[in-house]
């Protein structure tokens, strides 16, 4: 009983000292006079969006602004209290990358109220929101979709049958992704989708709705995933029925996996997104609003890259670059 | 003479009793062979509703793909008779490929390093998942909830969340390769399968796993070492988990620490499916087999008839559903 009473005491004590050192940083944030940004990031252990949290820690020690960034674990609602509590904090402005961007909303408003600048990186949230933050820093996820179908389509004489590969349904990337296929294929009357299914953005998922897909003996010329990982997964499958010379395969990220499978020829199209640029562009953006400054464009696009077999090479230097900047 | 009357006098004696059972005989037969009646059903179903689902290539196909999850739930079987839950297995399996696949790569050590080492991880996660529910008294639920999150955690911080590839031609085999043109994971599924089936049903080992799950207490009274048992049975549900996750490396040709999500409720719907009971104490390998491959065949063949994902899902789950109700109903009748 009294070891209970002792440990309760103790965690006590470290939740107040937990509290008093919150206390102390934000104090610390206003009087030397140096910028803080807030950063409400989804999830730290995501690749991609590590490299794009290394840009922004290194763009704001450039800036010389004190950098908050915050985890909510793909989390929604947890989000939103990180948001709240970075606007308690009082710092000059917020960088939001939204778990959903349908949930954003109130992140916004909360920030507004206190007239903070928002920033939101990377995940385009709807037109009503887009009103209410001072800028958007990232790609057009429907041009992804647009640009892996238009090269396709090029490499095809524009025409033949397609099949698209799906991410998790539902999915931002993967409705948009999906539509700016589409709305490419509408283009060319000689294309047609014969078939749509999801493999969850996964390899072992894309491996068998690819070997399925060859069992049902439908005529494929084109396989078009919504990302890199279920393009790979398609490969194997197309290799090991011997098919993969007859049918294009094309995915989205330029990851440094798939980039090894356009330079053996297997991966036909990949799209490149710039989580280095969108850092960068996000922290630029912030410290801007921060001192009052006027933007030029309320949306700065990074525009995303075509990736081929002709310039996978520099694709290949920016990603040992990145590495290496992890240090 | 005797002997040839009395031979006689059986024969007929079963014969007559053959004949006066033929109507409680046919709910036998279904009670029996339900799950697997229902799965001829369906094979039956795609094979007229899809031209392209009965041949010898497809039927294989849909057989390997069942192969990983199939390992996955026998073990979850035996975790499930005991009346257990194992939630950690989809974590399991991306913590044992990206070990695995960091030992593989070609030239760097002999193939038994990474295979040990992949069966060796998984039945060590399993070891602490039954220590820490049956000695710490922890119920399964959350013991294997603590380690799904911690293992998939792991995988990503010994990957670095980075997928790693570049694995030797040998291990390659083990999820690509085939002998006498079965594909290799087919012949372990039916291998790993007889043996579960015959540890399960033929030996001590087996009417302890059946008698904890009927009544813990029982069991104990009756001098079965319960704990000890308990962690055995999550100790062989790693070790299988690990298995898989080898075969499943190798198919995908890479380690990845975001490979096996929601697997783990794959493998626990096949023993379901299969008619293994959540209030434990009942079960067979067979069924777990035959419930795998009613999830295979589901998925085959709605995207051999090219359904939309969304009704995939939808239809998936009803049929789930329904098979299950089917087979319980007939339980409740027995």
């Amino acid at each position: 009983m009294k070891a209970r009473k002792a440990f309760a005491w103790f965690m006590i004590s470290v939740l107040m000292l937990g509290l008093l050192s919150g206390c102390g940083n934000a104090a610390d944030g206003k009087d030397d006079g140096k910028m803080v940004i807030g950063a409400a990031m989804p999830v730290f252990d995501d690749k991609w969006l590590s490299y794009m949290y290394d840009a922004m820690k290194k763009g704001a020690k450039g800036q010389k602004a004190e950098l908050k960034m915050v985890d909510a674990k793909n989390d929604s609602s947890k989000q939103l209290e990180q948001v709240e509590k970075l606007v308690i904090q009082g710092v000059d402005a917020i960088v939001i990358c939204p778990v959903d961007t349908s949930a954003v909303k109130p992140m916004v408003d909360a920030a507004k109220q206190a007239d903070i600048p928002v920033v939101v990186v990377n995940r385009q949230p709807s037109a009503d929101v887009l009103e209410k933050v001072d800028a958007y820093v990232g790609s057009e996820s429907i041009k992804s979709g647009t640009m892996q179908m238009e090269k396709v389509a090029e490499l095809l004489d524009g025409k033949g049958h397609v099949a698209i590969m799906t991410g998790e349904l539902g999915h931002e990337a993967q409705v948009k992704r999906t539509k700016g296929n589409k709305d490419v294929i509408k283009k060319h009357p000689d294309m047609k989708v014969v078939r749509q299914g999801t493999a969850e953005y996964q390899r072992a998922e894309g491996i068998q709705l690819m070997e399925n897909w060859i069992q049902s003996g439908d005529n494929m010329d084109a396989i078009v995933a919504n990302n890199d990982e279920m393009a790979i997964g398609a490969i194997k499958a197309l290799k090991s029925a011997g098919k993969l010379d007859d049918i294009l395969v094309a995915g989205i990220d330029g990851t440094p996996d798939a980039l090894e499978y356009v330079q053996s020829g297997a991966l036909d199209v990949t799209v490149f997104q710039d989580p280095v640029g969108q850092g960068e562009k996000a922290i630029v953006t912030a410290v801007k609003l921060a001192k009052g400054e006027k933007l030029e464009d309320k949306m700065v696009w990074i525009p995303y890259e075509l990736i081929t077999k002709e310039n996978v090479e520099k694709y290949v230097e920016r990603w040992k670059g990145y590495d290496e900047n992890k240090g | 003479m005797k002997t040839e009357e009395t031979i006689a006098k059986k024969q007929t004696i079963s014969h007559d009793r053959d004949r006066t059972g033929w109507k409680e005989k046919i709910p036998e037969l279904f009670s029996r062979y339900g799950i697997f009646l229902i799965f001829l059903a369906l094979v039956a179903l795609m094979s007229v509703l899809t031209p392209h689902f009965f041949n010898v290539y497809n039927l294989i196909n849909v057989v390997k793909q069942v192969s990983f999850i199939g390992i996955v739930a026998m073990g979850v079987t035996f975790v499930i008779i005991t009346k257990g839950i194992d939630l950690s297995s989809g974590s399991l399996i991306a913590l044992v490929s990206v070990i695995a696949a960091s030992f593989a790569h070609p030239g760097d050590y002999p193939l038994f390093v990474p295979l040990l080492l992949g069966v060796g991880v998984g039945a060590f996660a399993g070891l602490i998942n039954g220590t820490v529910s049956a000695k710490g008294m922890i119920p399964p639920f959350i013991a294997t909830l603590g380690m799904m999150t911690a293992a998939r955690g792991l995988a990503l911080l010994y990957s670095d969340g980075r997928p790693i590839g570049n694995l030797s031609d040998s291990f390659l085999f083990l999820g690509s390769g085939d002998l006498f043109g079965i594909p290799f994971p087919i012949i372990v599924f039916l291998f790993v399968g007889l043996l579960m089936h015959l540890l399960l049903s033929n030996t001590k080992f087996g009417k302890h796993t059946y008698a904890i799950g009927g009544n813990e207490q029982a069991a104990r009274i009756c001098g079965i070492n319960v704990d000890r048992h308990l962690i055995l049975v999550y100790t062989l549900a790693g070790f299988l988990t690990g298995i898989s996750a080898l075969m499943l490396t190798a198919r995908i040709s890479a380690g990845q620490p975001s490979m096996g999500v929601m697997y783990e409720l794959d493998a626990i719907a096949a023993a379901v499916i299969g008619g293994t009971s959540l209030t434990g104490g009942i079960g067979t390998i067979p069924g777990t087999m035959i419930g795998a491959l009613i999830i295979g065949v589901l998925n085959n063949g709605l995207d051999l008839m090219n359904v939309s994902s969304y009704w995939q899902q939808i239809l998936k789950g009803a049929i789930i559903v329904t098979a299950v109700l089917i087979d319980s109903r007939k339980n409740k009748k027995a």
